[in-house]
């Protein structure tokens, strides 16, 4: 009877096929999930594997050649071989049976010594314990007498104790003493080998640090490659997660870019190479790659290691790719307070430039360029200055009119730029009419006096103006970028304005409008006239537009005019009457290098690639490329070329609102700061047209080929030459300090602000501390004075050859002429006085300024020429005392 | 003892380049050597020699009235034009020379001066005034000395070829030229406008002129041995 549930059939099936396939299944399983756990998703290994064993075989091949070098050295060999000799006599010949004995005597007298100290130690303690019963009768009242006894008897015994073990510890230390210079020789010759063969023993250590050997004790048994390991870097709150709190960065991307501080991998292949520049950018006191990691600045996915692509964050929805190459200059920004200083992100510095004086912040708000000043000029009185015709063309396209100018191009209908004049036009009747009352046709003006035009064309030529503006085509001093033109060409300029208007521009442009970067120059009337003759040669009148005035006049096209100049936000860079309070019409751009993909419009746009990277530079190449039928979009196409396009990009890539720690930054102080400040007042007002700053500019040097002494001077370290309170004074009012230049540095008209902000720039430049010092007369020596007025005359130094002193000119042409040193006293700073003297054309390459020392007199001061240096420079300090130098050359200024 | 020091410094200075040029060239005894001489016409006609103002210390400088330098053309040759071979790597043996440059009464003499690279010049000044020497050089680092009336003798070593021009600020008429050449081959045209280069190999080289207002011109010579090569250059504006 069969048994409930019980098949017999069942129970005889065997499952061993079932089980084997398990088992086998389950054995294949985990070797496959141990391979892919430790091979497949661990591409970092093999990496590293493939680097230790290039770093092996590099430095094999480095000790290799130098072992060559070595052997082939005969001093080398010889060493070695006294060595060995050295060492074999030491193990058994004539040294070693010395040392033998000595060590045995050694043992002796150390034994010997070791018993006479345990007996001075035991007699010691006896000693305490004889005190302790001693003080304890005593104040127990008891009879202290017997251990008085005891403590004499005891101190007798050490007293006698004490000279032997001193002649016990004399003996140890002699022998060993004898010892020691036994082996002296031997350890010389060995420090002498170790210097010869450092350089290549410092390969061993390398290739020990490539690899890993085994060892029981002494005895290697085999070595291998370095086992590899993750290598990271822990930026403690570096970033900041979404509740704002600070959170660490980890960064491993040195697990596989092993090589990336170390020198000698500069051409293999990636990730194996060295880091460009790296002993000035990864440099302990820049960038240590220890401390910043890699992500700090080339952003990427910094803990990923499963894939280069992830790790290089080069994935969907990573947001922070890696920057590679010119982008990485993008980062600087995060950390660098003043970024046109840095040597490495000549990228950067060229794209902020182009940022803050092209007018992007005129309609961009962005978080640190909040105060830079409208870049176009005031409208404000545009009826009294302009020609209504060449307004009309101008607003319809500036590019055709010039073609580098900074303004854009609105890609205006002909309507619509004659409705915006119209606006323009009323805006400033009343203004404008109002200044025109208040400035008559000037009586100098002979219209058609080729003389005077020709007198004005060489004022125009002599004076400077070509510091800031070109007269002729390609003619230009500053440039941004590639070709934009910072200030306008003024080949055709009279179909712009007329004679009138420019008169009085040119007398005094702030009486025109307050807030133009425009300097006087401190011209006479004739000169003024003579100019205004000149310009109104360059081009001719613009041909009316027929009907116009008509047109302008209707306010009906005026009501349009304001509405079109409300979007397109003519107001971010001119100052428009009634539109003082509109405010910027564009996106704000603080964290425009953050936009995910997502953010960013793309219209119906198929042909670019979706990459923040293509968004961006085609915005900028093409403003208006992703308006649809839909979405306006009226960003003014501004012609930029591509470089200059890429390197704003690089500046936009770098608005990011990151909050890195003080730790990380760079030096954020206040001087700092107004340098970066400065130079941008500095760039407002164009001083690099004329003047050399940080090896940068002094443009107009190029008119004078011939006479490059009667050009404006370098001003490369006038902070630390001149002194503060003069430099303030002579840019609130220059003097002429080389009155024999004809030209002219130009009254800007700074506020105290201004003046300020510009001396703290040249200070901060310098790494002047103290900018204030006064120099004190009764601290000069007599005999300083005495030398010095040797030194200063005729038969010695002949200063004044050269030199103008107060009214004393100097022989010869105004060309060979040097700055009044009756001016010293007030203007340079004492310290930079002896810098100068001591070498000229360290301080100012190409200086006419000869080199006086070394080779002083001989008879001067004992012929010490740090002395002569220092007299000279009390003498020419104290030279504009009575004479009042400085007031001199102020009553000389026109 | 200054000055020594002085011109140690100097020496240590111009030492311390690498002698790149002349290594280049390698020089030996040279026998059967040939020569290559002639004149350098100057095409045109002469200009009227210019009188140079002297502006400044006249009580020193003015005592001798004073000719532009740099067009002298004397019947029909330009003087003061240097001659030199510019591709010839083997030939004598270049030897550094110590030459002399005067400044008395305040101008350059010679005006135009040739040597070998690694020569050196002594600058004097016998005028009692101040001088002093700038050099607009290249390859040889550039120097402004001043040369008050106390320093009569001022050394300078000059270790790569270039033509360099010396001026002196305070004395702005003051011009001169040293010809730096990179090998034993050169010859500054005299009072004739004629010059000769000794003791070249036989071979064909270029050879060159140079003037300071004119510019460079050059032809190609074969020199044979024991012979006399004559060419006739021309220069003109």
């Amino acid at each position: 009877m069969a048994v409930r549930g019980f098949d017999e059939k069942e129970e005889k099936k065997s499952y061993g096929s079932v089980f084997l396939l398990g088992s086998s299944l389950l054995v294949a399983l985990t070797l496959w999930s141990f391979w892919d756990d430790n091979i497949t998703r661990r591409p970092w290994k093999k990496i590293q594997t493939e680097f230790y064993r290039l770093d092996y075989r590099k430095a094999r091949a480095a000790y290799d050649e130098e072992d060559k070098k070595l052997k082939a050295d005969s001093s080398y060999q010889e060493l070695v071989k006294k060595l060995s000799a050295e060492q074999a006599s030491l193990k058994s010949g004539e040294l070693g049976k010395k040392l033998k004995t000595l060590h045995a005597e050694e043992v002796r007298a150390n034994v010997r010594f070791t018993e006479l100290d345990q007996e001075v130690k035991f007699v010691k303690s006896e000693l305490e314990e004889a005190w302790y019963e001693h003080d304890h009768a005593v104040q127990q009242g008891r009879n202290a007498k017997p251990y008085q006894d005891a403590i004499r008897e005891l101190e007798k015994e050490k007293a006698k104790l004490d000279p032997e073990l001193e002649k016990g510890r004399q003996k140890r230390e002699q022998l060993r003493e004898e010892i020691k210079k036994l082996g002296a020789g031997i350890k010389e010759l060995e420090t002498e080998l170790a210097k010869m063969t450092a350089e290549r023993d410092k390969w061993l250590r390398v290739m020990e640090n490539a690899s890993t050997t085994l060892k029981v004790q002494d005895l290697k048994l085999f070595s291998l490659y370095k086992i590899p390991s993750i290598r990271q870097v822990v930026l403690d709150e570096f970033d900041r997660n979404r509740f704002d709190e600070p959170v660490a960065r980890v960064d491993r991307c040195q697990t596989c870019h092993l090589a990336i501080n170390r020198p000698g991998f500069e051409n293999e292949p990636q990730p194996f190479r060295t880091h460009s520049r790296r002993e000035v950018l990864l440099a302990d006191s820049a960038h240590p790659p220890g401390k910043f990691g890699c992500t700090a600045c080339h952003d990427g996915q910094g803990p990923a290691v499963n894939s280069v692509a992830q790790a290089h964050g080069e994935v969907h929805y990573w947001e922070f790719p890696l920057l590679r190459g010119a982008k990485a200059q993008s980062s600087c920004v995060s950390c660098h307070l003043d970024v046109q200083r840095l040597q490495d992100a000549p990228l950067l510095a060229q794209g902020q430039r182009i940022f803050e004086q092209v007018g992007c912040t005129g309609c961009h708000l962005v978080k640190g360029y909040e105060d830079i000043p409208k870049v176009g000029p005031s409208l404000r009185r545009v009826s009294a200055k302009v020609d209504p015709s060449w307004m009309v063309r101008w607003i319809e396209n500036p590019h055709n009119y010039r073609p580098h100018t900074r303004m854009p191009n609105f890609s205006l209908k002909e309507d619509e730029a004659v409705a915006i004049a119209a606006f323009l036009w009323s805006a400033s009747k009343e203004e404008g009419e109002k200044w025109l009352a208040g400035h008559p046709q000037p009586a100098g003006l002979r219209d058609g006096d080729k003389e005077q035009a020709a007198r004005g064309k060489n004022l125009a030529e002599s004076l400077g103006c070509r510091g800031c503006h070109g007269f002729a085509d390609g003619e230009a001093s500053t440039v941004l970028g590639k070709e934009k033109e910072i200030i306008p060409n003024l080949k055709n300029i009279a179909a712009k304005i007329g004679p009138r208007w420019t008169y009085y521009w040119l007398k005094n442009p702030r009486d025109f409008s307050p807030a133009t970067r425009m300097p006087s120059l401190r011209l006479s009337d004739q000169e003024t006239a003579a100019i205004t003759a000149y310009l109104m040669t360059l081009g001719a009148k613009a041909e009316t537009i027929a009907g116009l005035e008509e047109r302008l006049n209707d306010a009906k096209n005026a009501q349009r005019g304001a509405a079109l100049v409300r979007k397109y936000g003519c107001f971010g860079c001119h100052d428009i009457p009634g539109m003082e309070k509109e405010s910027r019409i564009g996106v704000e751009l603080t964290t425009f290098g953050t936009k995910t993909l997502e953010e960013l419009f793309f219209g119906n746009r198929t042909d670019i690639r979706h990459t923040w990277d293509d968004w961006t530079f085609n915005k900028l190449k093409t403003p208006r490329i992703y308006a649809t039928e839909r979405v306006e979009q009226v960003m003014p196409q501004f012609n930029l070329a591509e470089e200059d396009i890429k390197a704003l990009r690089v500046v936009l890539a770098g608005f990011r609102e990151t909050k890195v720690p003080h730790r990380y930054k760079a030096d954020q102080s206040q001087k700092v700061a107004q340098v970066a400040e400065g130079r941008r007042l500095m760039h407002q007002y164009n001083c690099i047209g004329c003047h050399e700053i940080e090896n940068r500019g002094g443009f107009i040097r190029k008119y004078f080929g011939e006479n490059p002494s009667m050009a404006p001077p370098p001003l490369n370290g006038e902070g630390e030459k001149v002194q503060s309170q003069w430099l303030f004074g002579f840019l609130k009012e220059p003097i002429p300090v080389r009155p024999w230049f004809s030209v002219r540095m130009p009254t800007f008209g700074f506020s105290d602000q201004e003046a300020n902000l510009l001396i703290g720039f040249f200070n901060g430049l310098s790494k002047v501390e103290i900018p204030y010092a006064y120099f004190d007369d009764r601290k000069v020596p007599k005999e300083h004075l005495d030398a010095a007025r040797v030194l200063f005359s005729k038969d010695f130094f002949n200063c004044l050859s050269c030199h103008q002193q107060g009214e004393r000119k100097p022989e010869g042409p105004p060309e060979g002429w040097a700055p009044d040193l009756n001016l010293a006293r007030s203007r340079l700073s004492s310290n930079w006085v002896i810098k100068w003297l001591q070498d000229p054309q360290k301080v100012q390459p190409g200086t006419k300024m000869p080199s006086f020392y070394p080779g002083g007199p001989d008879n001067v001061l004992g012929g010490k020429d740090d002395k002569q240096i220092e007299a000279l420079r009390d003498y020419i300090m104290m030279l504009g005392r009575r004479g009042s130098g400085a007031e001199g050359g102020r009553t000389a200024s026109r | 003892m200054k000055k020594t020091v002085f011109l140690a410094f100097l020496v240590a200075v111009l030492a311390a380049m690498p002698l790149s040029g002349l290594l280049a060239y390698d020089g030996g005894a040279v026998s059967d050597g040939g020569s290559v001489s002639g004149v350098v016409k100057f095409k045109g006609a002469a200009p009227a020699p210019k009188k140079l103002e002297i502006t400044k210390d006249k009580e020193v400088c003015a005592k001798s009235g004073k000719t532009d330098p740099s067009l002298i053309v004397s019947g029909g040759n330009l003087v003061n034009a240097v001659v030199s071979i510019t591709d010839i790597k083997k030939g004598k043996k270049m030897e550094p020379q110590k030459v002399k440059l005067d400044q008395n009464g305040c101008e350059y003499k010679p005006h135009v001066l040739a040597m070998a690279a690694g020569s050196s010049v002594d600058i004097l000044n016998p005028d009692g005034i101040l001088h002093n020497v700038h050099s607009y050089s290249k390859a040889n680092s550039p120097f402004n000395m001043a040369q008050p009336k106390f320093k009569k003798t001022i050394t300078v070593k000059v270790d790569k070829p270039e033509v360099i021009n010396l001026k002196c600020d305070v004395h702005g008429w003051m011009n001169a030229w040293l010809f730096v050449a990179a090998n034993p081959y050169f010859s500054v045209t005299d009072n004739s406008g004629s010059f000769k280069l000794t003791d070249v190999p036989a071979g064909t080289y270029n050879v060159e002129v140079w003037h300071e207002t004119l510019g460079k011109t050059s032809q190609k010579v074969t020199v044979k041995a024991k012979a006399d090569s004559k060419v006739t250059f021309e220069m003109g504006k």
